[in-house]
């Protein structure tokens, strides 16, 4: 693996005002982006994984949303607190981003041609005509076939698959250092995610691109990722490397989850689930986020929040600390090893 | 698209055919049927009238032979004034109704894109609170106050500064026309200004829009090729129903500002009664409306992909 | 990060509190959350509070504000909002014999004549001038034919600019002249010119005289005011002015708001109550039966809707000139409907397809149970958002018709026909079309504001962007 560092996020929060008040989507995030490989953010709905790479662009509403504190550097450049005339060299140019719904996320009344072409217009000011062109290898290159053709069609007439990958070929068409995939999978079937993912780690080999995936399925992450970011409550709760994770879990909320998918064994027709909900951001409860809904809850998670323990495996949880009793950590083991 | 619009033309006709019935049971199914009284006292228009509409048949036929004028494109004849058809009043009026149309629907298509533009780039500023305060008052106002006071506020004018600038009532000259059609398109202005903001804030809030800024665009490039092309849509498809108020809200404005357009003259004749006019007029209007309902619709097919795309198929 | 140094205990398992997974914010009602919202947005408040005061006004108004409508105070025409104004009370005028001079000596008419008129000196006042009259005289002039008066309601500036030519005397002997001629309580500026036949004098005096607002015995009489001439009395007041017949325009605008209000908001009601069962019954059943309901809305849809609601009146045998609030009421309702039946039926069908009706359906719910459980529930909040925006549409209606004069006529005001009549004397008199108009105006500005507050609170899918 490459140490060389490309994107370095540092102690990000956001938080949005509502009417009800506000929330503390992201808390004291943290992770490095190394060249060439993937990092994995992963958790489920609502925990602030999307807020935290959309910060990053620039791409949250602000008011409601507001960056309290944090940094984030690009190959050592800060992007946060840009203007948008300066953050729109790095946007599409230098870090590229795909959504989860491709449908939504083009324009309905533009040519998937003329959305291309557009950011190459834009970035790398090239003629029309030259765009075109580029846009023909590009569609070439996602394997969409007949690309003269799919160039002057709009999006109600591609398939999921074929609009996901025209939407990886906007985002490449600038060749990024940096690619943005926020859950591009979700909402495709099986088949075709295989093949986007595919897609995606091909064009990662042959461009060397550094990949942040956001992702609620750990089947995704298995598969992809160098690196995994756990995060729960607007806080990364584990980080480590992909064998870190999945063999050497250190926290109970990612020992649930990995409990929770689904596995390729009949003999697990039951899907486990973790009890409870998240709790409400509006109002954090004190101590750890998870104590309401932690298997090993001990006195002290419920009074004090936990700091990350560790170094190039790090978890957000008391059972990490040097004093906490070896029989949690082995009931821990246990139910790791069950899942 | 030459089989959507046939569709769209085939639905017309019967629109049309309902709109003329419609009129005919009106004016003949309910008690005191109104052609069939002595109302009018000319003989040669009575004469003149039962040969045109079979009064003296039974109601069955007069509906043939109604039904057989109007496919011939014959609106009828006056009620109240010798030797004059419905149709020569059209000819004469609608043109002059038409132009004032025209003028203040462009007023209010281009204001009403201009102003909700400008709003969602202002929002919960103060132009866009000074341009909502006074949509509220545009929707709010009925045209005939705003009629009378731009009247007053032209009268004023023109005694302030010594020089007849515009023209008090009447019609003829470009002069003439600006008023009362501002007047005229000022409501449907203040409801487009209302729809145009709306769909620019709900433009504002896609994902692809969110898209275009992730590809790095700059803000005034995602105004124009994105937001505004994909906001204007909605507001062509309310464009037939804007045509129907503009050209009811002509009768008042047409009425308060004495221009010589059908409008004014409807209302003449429904303070006169005259009975043949009000039903061809009816009919003429439905047909119009129905006309550019459908003409909208097909200039919404071309210009939406959506649209344009599927029913080319 | 100082590693955290644990005190006894910390480490000891609790039990988890099942307590803490819910939601620990308390959950609201659709109902406490609507009111929640729409009494956080100003506007629509103050609008709710505004439409209760024109409905109180309409229901008590006349109690409170006990003039007659139909009162005709003919020396009180087009008066522009007073209250509380007093008046002299004057003896009646009579006939004014006026004041004469023995004729001057006859000058030949010269056509060629170089000496000119002189003007007229000292113009004053008979007795004291009021709203009654103005009795006036002045000085004879050599050599004039006749005089002729003018009146300004300012100093003049040139010869071109005295005023209002108010007549002229028959002849030299007479020096005087008396103005009756719709006068206010205010100063005017008269002016006398001798003139010879042939050219008037070139000079001129002008003289202001105030003019104290007053009535006569008789209509003191009238009025039902005990008072003798030189006596001031209060006169009824008018805060909205009078109109061109003399009539108190707030007590009209009361009655009118009967008429305007009752069109307003009954029908509306009976086309919204129409439309949801029409188009529930299409949404519920769907299939060819909604297929064929909807092609009916689709033609009604294409009706020109103001010339239909002509139509109907002339179907009924009513002429312009006459009455027909019953008529108008019922055609608004047979046009109106379609809206309302098309939201409802969209709503049902919505609804109908919705997991959890399906669920209730798969659990054995009957129709009934599905239809008053989960359809109307579901479809009341838009609905209330339809009614509050259908409202102004009726008042606009009431209003355009009666303008025309094909609704509401004479001598039954409603707001429509009062702006109609208003705005013939807009020009001298604005105020008579300004009070309806701002009624009708406020009316639907207040239900405007108040609807779209509705639809914000009510109905998060239609929720407009503030």
């Amino acid at each position: 693996m490459s140490s060389e560092i490309i994107l370095e996020v540092t102690n990000l929060a956001v938080e949005f005002a509502t009417y009800g008040g506000s929330v503390q989507a992201v808390r004291d995030v943290s992770f490095n982006l190394h060249k060439g490989t993937t990092l994995a953010i992963v958790g489920e709905s609502g925990c602030g994984k999307s807020v935290t790479v959309q910060t990053l662009l620039g791409l949250i509403p602000m008011p409601p949303g507001r960056i309290t504190a944090g940094s984030a550097r690009l190959r050592g450049a800060e992007l946060l607190g840009l203007s948008a005339d300066r953050l729109n060299h790095y946007r599409g140019k230098r870090i590229g981003m795909i959504f989860q719904d491709a449908m939504s996320a083009m324009n309905p009344t533009m040519t998937i041609g003329d959305q291309i072409a557009e950011t190459l217009i834009v970035h790398m000011g090239m003629s029309a005509a030259a765009a075109r062109q580029e846009v023909i290898t590009l569609l070439t290159q996602v394997q969409i076939p007949e690309p003269e053709r799919r160039l002057r069609q709009y999006p109600f007439e591609f398939s999921g698959g074929m609009l996901q990958r025209a939407m990886i070929a906007l985002s490449i068409a600038c060749q990024p250092e940096v690619l943005i995939a926020d859950e591009p999978t979700t909402a495709l079937d099986v088949t075709i995610q295989a093949q986007i993912l595919q897609l995606l780690e091909s064009l990662q080999q042959s461009r060397g691109l550094s990949i942040i995936l956001i992702t609620h399925d750990l089947g995704v992450v298995a598969r992809m990722a160098h690196e995994v970011a756990v995060m729960y409550a607007g806080q990364i709760v584990e980080q480590g490397s992909v064998d870190d994770i999945f063999y050497r879990s250190a926290h109970p909320y990612t020992v649930g989850l990995k409990a929770a998918m689904p596995g390729r064994s009949a003999h697990k027709s039951v899907l486990q689930e973790i009890p409870g909900s998240p709790p409400d951001l509006f109002a954090p409860p004190a101590g750890c986020g998870f104590n309401a809904r932690c298997p090993h809850v001990m006195q002290l998670c419920t009074s004090q929040a936990p700091p990350l323990f560790g170094t190039s495996h790090q978890a957000r949880c008391w059972l990490q600390h040097a004093a906490a009793p070896a029989q949690a950590l082995y009931q821990q083991l246990i139910a790791s090893v069950r899942s | 698209m030459l089989n959507y619009i046939l569709k769209r033309l085939g639905m017309g006709v019967l629109t049309v055919w309902f709109i003329a019935t419609a009129t005919f049971a009106a004016m003949h199914l309910v008690p005191g049927n109104p052609l069939a009284n002595e109302k009018a006292t000319n003989a040669v228009i009575r004469a003149n009238l039962e040969r045109q509409y079979g009064l003296d048949q039974p109601v069955l036929t007069q509906y043939v032979i109604y039904m057989g004028n109007m496919l011939k494109g014959d609106f009828g004849i006056a009620f109240s004034e010798e030797n004059r058809s419905v149709n020569d009043i059209i000819r004469e009026t609608f043109p002059v109704s038409a132009t004032l149309g025209l003028l203040s629907l462009l007023f209010a298509t281009a204001g009403g894109v201009m102003w909700g533009a400008l709003t969602a780039i202002y929002r919960n500023r103060w132009p866009d609170y000074l341009i909502m305060f006074l949509v509220i008052l545009g929707i709010s106002v009925p045209s005939f106050v705003f009629a009378g006071l731009s009247q007053f506020a032209i009268l004023h004018l023109n005694k302030w500064t010594g020089v007849s600038l515009l023209p008090v009532a009447g019609w003829g000259s470009f002069r003439a026309m600006l008023v009362p059609a501002l007047v005229l398109g000022l409501s449907t202005m203040a409801y487009l200004t209302r729809l145009m903001r709306s769909t620019m804030l709900d433009v504002a809030n896609t994902d692809y829009i969110r898209t275009a800024h992730a590809k790095g665009l700059s803000t005034t490039r995602i105004f124009l090729h994105h937001q505004l092309r994909n906001a204007i849509l909605p507001v062509i498809t309310v464009l037939g129903p804007s045509i129907a108020i503009i050209t009811t809200g002509g009768f008042v404005v047409e009425s308060v500002f004495a221009i010589p357009g059908l409008g004014r003259y409807f209302v003449q004749s429904v303070a006169q009664l005259d009975y043949t006019v009000i039903m061809g007029t009816t009919v003429f209007f439905g047909a119009f409306l129905v006309l550019m309902v459908i003409a909208v619709d097909i200039l919404y097919g071309f210009i939406d992909p959506r649209i344009r795309v599927e029913a080319s198929r | 990060m100082n590693p955290y140094a644990p005190k006894a205990g910390d480490f000891t398992p609790v039990a988890r509190q099942p307590g803490l997974i819910t939601n620990p914010r308390p959950s609201q009602s659709y109902w406490q959350d609507a009111w929640l919202r729409l009494k956080q947005n100003k506007r629509a408040l103050l609008s709710l509070y505004l439409i209760v005061a024109l409905v109180l006004m309409t229901l008590v108004g006349p109690w409170l504000w006990q003039q007659d409508p139909a009162y005709q105070d003919l020396d009180l025409i087009s008066q522009p909002p007073a209250y509380g104004e007093t008046a002299l009370v004057v003896a009646d005028p009579g006939i004014w014999a006026g004041v004469s001079v023995d004729p001057p000596t006859l000058i030949t008419v010269d056509s060629n004549a170089t000496s000119s008129l002189a003007a007229t000196a000292q113009i004053q006042t008979v007795g004291s001038a009021s709203t009654q009259y103005v009795r006036l005289r002045w000085e004879p002039v050599a050599g004039a034919g006749f005089y002729l008066v003018y009146r300004n309601d300012h100093a003049p500036e040139s010869s071109e600019d005295l005023g209002l030519p108010l007549g002229q005397t028959l002849t030299a002997a007479e020096v005087s002249f008396e103005d009756r001629l719709q006068l206010r309580a205010q100063d005017y500026w008269y002016t006398v010119l001798a003139s010879n036949g042939l050219q008037e004098a070139p000079g001129f005096t002008t003289v202001r005289i105030p003019v104290q607002r007053s009535i006569t015995e008789s209509q003191a009489q009238d009025r039902k005011l005990h008072a003798n001439a030189g006596d001031t009395v209060t006169l009824r007041s008018h805060p909205f002015g009078t109109d061109s017949l003399g009539r108190d325009l707030l007590a009209r605008i009361i009655e009118g708001s009967q008429v305007s209000l009752f069109i307003g908001i009954v029908a509306p009601f009976l086309w919204v109550l129409l439309g949801t069962v029409y188009g529930g019954i299409s949404g519920y059943f769907g299939g060819t039966i909604d297929a064929a309901m909807m092609r009916v809305t689709d033609f009604l849809i294409a009706l020109p809707f103001l010339l239909f609601m002509i139509l109907f009146r002339i179907g009924f045998g009513i002429g312009p000139g006459e009455s027909g609030i019953v008529p108008m009421l019922l055609a608004l309702v047979l046009l109106r409907w379609e809206d309302t039946a098309r939201l409802v039926r969209g709503q049902v069908l919505q609804i109908r397809e919705e997991a959890f009706v399906q669920a209730a359906r798969l659990l054995g719910a009957q129709p009934l149970y599905l239809i008053f459980r989960h359809m109307i529930p579901n479809t009341i909040g838009p609905l209330l958002v339809n009614l509050t925006f259908s409202i102004p549409m009726a008042i606009f209606t009431e209003a355009f018709l009666s303008f025309i004069g094909m609704g509401v006529a004479p001598p039954t005001p409603s707001w429509g026909s009062m702006s109609n009549e208003g705005l013939k004397s807009m020009l001298s008199s604005p105020h008579e079309l300004l009070f309806p108009a701002i009624f009708i105006s406020l009316t639907v500005l207040t239900f405007n504001l108040l609807g779209d507050g509705l639809r914000d609170a009510l109905d998060s899918r239609m929720r407009s962007r503030e």
